[in-house]
């Protein structure tokens, strides 16, 4: 999208894409972010954590909309308090935020070609053979005319990444961007994240644990402003290797307790009984154990 | 870094599209549509006048300037409505930028304005407009509109709901509804009025209204809530400060312009303003032209040379039913109703000059009683309803060829001065030969006797009797003469009646009689085989019910001399 500066030059020649320093943000007395120390290198890294848990404080910040109160972040060696470079940053952005509105009035292709406008992409021809690709991306080629205000809340989804996706950026955050798509949706938004060119930074905050746990080889666990696990998928599941157990019968001892698929009860807990039958422990077991142990600490 | 034309023309992109979605929006449209009715329902009675006609096209635009308010307000805070604002803020071009493209785009409303002069100035020029447009006042209609958008989009960055566009527009409109409250210069300084002596010109007046200065203080405006709306939406301290720094610019040339606009206009001017309207001097260009039964001078204002032939149409076709008329002289002379009790029109004068050129204006010919002068008001010929106003030229011109006076002379109480000739054939002969130069049914025209205002009662010597009101008395083309009887409109209808060639040899074998204002209706009548028809004795009000006047509420007109 356009030339190096000195700072990426720098950048390109190691260390982390991504790094954040000691990182805080409060909201009147709700601390969002409590001194976050972050690293992020290229590829996809799966953000998780309850509501509230800071995730979206941290994405907007990372995108450069919002301003931490305390800390350092550097995006590819380039500050964003410093003007001139959060400009550079926005440069290689594709940001989804978590609620997005939408121009009624405005028609699929209308709307990308404006933001690609406000991407910089001033060249006419560029800037339509971007909107066919993304358009393309997302599953809408036939959309292009059809006025937003018509869509479905899924193909508005769709039309909020393929945005996200214009100017191929090199940082990509994306603020749960499967919410309200369908399965086949998922799957081919999983598809289209794979194989993404060049390698982009891409943050992913979702709810939807199985998008991690099959597209994310990072997983990062925010839980009250803070980070209590940066790791792999496999990683996080182990940290429930034998906190997870099955039996025929309901365990009050247990933290969480659930049927599973063949209709024998799935336990979760610091106290395992003595005739457990231990589980294999998944990424939802290791994040519900590291959210629960947040909780009762 | 992207470089900074490549950035420019992201803005410039950005704002094309601002242009194109503005220029479609239905406020904008449906602004244009009334702004056009209203320039056309403002000018369409009148002559064309471009001195008064391009200010009314501003006028109009009046509306357009509110619509693009709103319009501009809406689009700026489209982003924040929406529930984008977090998702634009990571975009390389900045909210300030943004705002930028916002005041550009608001060109695209100025395309619709150019559309409504092309239209207005088609119609004008279709209707043989006198003058030519003045560009500063047709830029100061632009710039009015643009200013309203300037306005929009400073609303816009702050506010994003949408009623504040409409509060904005409610506030702009203020000053042009409460204008009329002001009678001094200062209304120059509201966003536009119709200054009401204007179509009274004879020709443009330079000051008045003083156009380029008004021009200048609505494009300082548009600059000032430009600059406002950059400096709320700049990201950084120092070209917030440079931005303010220009809004202090753009006050200092506002208060400039307002300090211009209230310079008296000179002396010199309005002395030339009073001498063309009392008609003194050389202000008109006459001509007589020759092959005509009568002598007949047409006078008018330097412009209006081609409505001359308008003129003689009417004229022309009364004075051919006539006996040669060569020893008398008919003048037609157009008059202008300028008043100078307009403060915005003499304000920064002395009393004293004020009462002079007064004194000037009731000394000129057209307000002195006449048998043989016609004045046509300036500005109202040729006009909408021309069958109405060309009768009204020819019966003034049938009232000189009988010897009835055709001006009254007095700029107030008119009505109260018109004489009525009670009991003269030569009211009946003036509106017979009216009906024939014009080709007007008469029989048509007693529908409208059929009804009050058919009839009006007056007192002449203490006497109630009805006057005749015609159509076209009401269209003030020209200034009031005599006042047509019932007596005399019923004859007419009778002797229309007859075979033109009857009455005409009747008439040319005692011409001199039957208008020398002793002959009666009734020896008319008797002369032409036919009985004087009766005179109704009260009003034929709708439904058939009689209304009779009651006393003391009937105004009072003497007897035309004989």
């Amino acid at each position: 999208m356009g030339e190096l500066t000195m700072n990426e030059t720098t950048w390109a020649a190691g260390s982390a894409a991504i790094r954040v320093d000691g990182l805080s943000r409060c909201y009147g007395d709700i601390r969002a972010l409590d001194a976050v120390d972050l690293t992020l290198d290229r590829g996809i890294t799966g953000l998780l954590g309850p509501n509230g848990a800071g995730k979206t404080t941290l994405l907007s910040i990372l995108a450069t909309v919002n301003e931490p109160d305390a800390g350092n972040v550097s995006i590819f060696g380039l500050n964003p308090k410093d003007q001139a470079e959060r400009v550079q940053i926005r440069r290689r952005l594709g940001f989804l935020p978590q609620e997005l509105g939408y121009h009624r009035h405005f028609t699929v292709a209308g709307f990308l070609d404006y933001v690609a406008i406000l991407k910089e992409i001033v060249d006419h021809r560029r800037r339509a053979e971007e909107v066919a690709r993304v358009l393309a991306a997302v599953g809408m080629e036939r959309f292009g005319r059809r006025r937003i205000r018509s869509l479905s809340g899924g193909f508005r989804q769709r039309l909020a990444i393929a945005q996200a996706l214009l100017g191929s950026p090199q940082l990509l955050i994306l603020d749960e961007p499967t919410a309200g798509l369908d399965t086949e949706q998922r799957l081919r938004f999983r598809e289209l994240l794979s194989n993404l060119p060049d390698d982009p930074v891409i943050v992913l905050s979702t709810h939807q644990v199985d998008d991690i746990a099959a597209i994310c080889p990072k997983v990062v666990v925010v839980l009250d402003g803070r980070i209590p696990f940066t790791g792999t998928p496999a990683a996080l599941a182990d940290t429930a290797a034998g906190h997870v157990w099955t039996a025929e019968q309901r365990d009050p001892r247990a933290r969480m307790s659930w049927r599973d698929g063949e209709n024998r009860w799935r336990h979760i807990g610091e106290h395992r009984p003595a005739d457990y039958q231990s589980a294999t422990p998944t990424l939802e077991d290791g994040y519900l154990l590291l959210s629960h142990a947040a909780r009762t600490r | 870094m992207t470089p900074r034309p490549a950035r420019a023309r992201a803005t410039l992109r950005l704002a094309q599209i601002e242009a194109a979605l503005l220029t479609r929006s239905i406020l904008v449209l449906a602004g244009l549509v009334v702004s056009g009715i209203l320039v056309w329902f403002s000018t369409y009675r009148g002559q064309p006048l471009w001195w008064n006609d391009a200010w009314v096209i501003g006028y109009g635009q009046t509306v357009i300037s509110l619509t693009v308010l709103i319009a501009a307000q809406l689009a700026t805070a489209r982003v924040r409505r929406d529930g984008l604002a977090e998702l634009y803020k990571s975009f390389p071009s900045s909210v300030g930028r943004r705002t930028l493209a916002h005041l550009i785009g608001v060109l695209g409303a100025a395309l619709g304005c150019l559309v409504l002069i092309g239209a207005a100035t088609s119609v004008f020029e279709l209707r043989d407009a006198v003058g030519t447009p003045d560009l500063t006042v047709l830029t100061g209609g632009v710039v009015l509109v643009l200013a309203g958008g300037a306005i929009g989009v400073a609303i816009g960055t702050r506010f994003p709901h949408p009623l504040a566009g409409v509060l904005g527009a409610f506030v702009w409109f203020i000053p042009f509804s409460q204008s009329n409250r002001f009678n001094s210069a200062i209304v120059w300084l509201f966003p536009w009025v119709k200054p009401p002596q204007l179509s009274q010109l004879p020709g443009p007046l330079s000051g008045y209204p003083p156009a380029l200065a008004h021009t200048v203080e609505l494009a300082a405006i548009a600059a000032l809530a430009g600059t406002v709306a950059l400096a709320i939406s700049a990201d950084a301290r120092r070209p917030r400060v440079a931005l303010l720094g220009g809004a202090a610019a753009a006050l200092a040339a506002i208060v400039v312009a307002c300090a211009v606009q209230l310079q008296p206009i000179p002396t010199r001017d309005l002395d030339h303003l009073v001498g063309e309207a009392a008609n003194t001097g050389s202000a008109q260009h006459c001509a007589t032209p020759a092959a005509t039964p009568a002598s007949v001078r047409y006078c008018l204002y330097p412009g209006f040379g081609s409505r001359l032939s308008s003129l003689q149409g009417p004229v022309n076709a009364v004075l051919a039913q006539i006996p040669d008329q060569r020893t008398r002289t008919l003048t037609i002379s157009q008059t202008s109703g300028l008043t100078l009790d307009d403060p915005t029109l003499t304000h920064g004068h002395s009393p004293q000059q004020v009462t002079a050129w007064t004194t000037q204006l009731a000394n000129a010919p057209a307000n002195l009683p006449s048998s043989s002068a016609i004045y046509v008001n300036l500005g109202t010929w040729p006009a909408q309803g021309q069958a109405n106003v060309r009768f009204d030229l020819a019966l003034a011109t049938a009232d000189w060829a009988v010897g009835l006076p055709t001006n009254v002379g007095a700029r107030t109480s008119l009505q109260s001065n018109r004489c009525m000739p009670l009991e003269q054939a030569r009211d009946a002969i003036a509106i017979w030969l009216t009906s024939q130069a014009t080709h007007a049914k008469l029989t048509l025209l007693r529908n409208t006797t059929r009804s009050v205002s058919g009839y009006m009662p007056v007192q002449v010597d203490g006497v109630t009797v009805l006057a005749w009101v015609y159509p076209g008395q009401d269209a003030t083309v020209v200034t009031l003469g005599t006042q047509t009887t019932a007596a005399g409109y019923l004859l007419a209808t009778a002797m229309a009646t007859l075979p033109t060639q009857r009455v005409a040899a009747v008439l040319a074998a005692g011409w001199d009689t039957w208008t020398s204002g002793l002959a009666t209706g009734t020896q008319l009548a008797a002369a032409l085989g036919i009985t004087m028809p009766a005179v109704p004795t009260g009003l034929v009000g709708p439904g058939g019910r009689t209304i009779t006047p009651q006393p003391g509420t009937v105004p009072s007109q003497p007897q035309c001399p004989t």
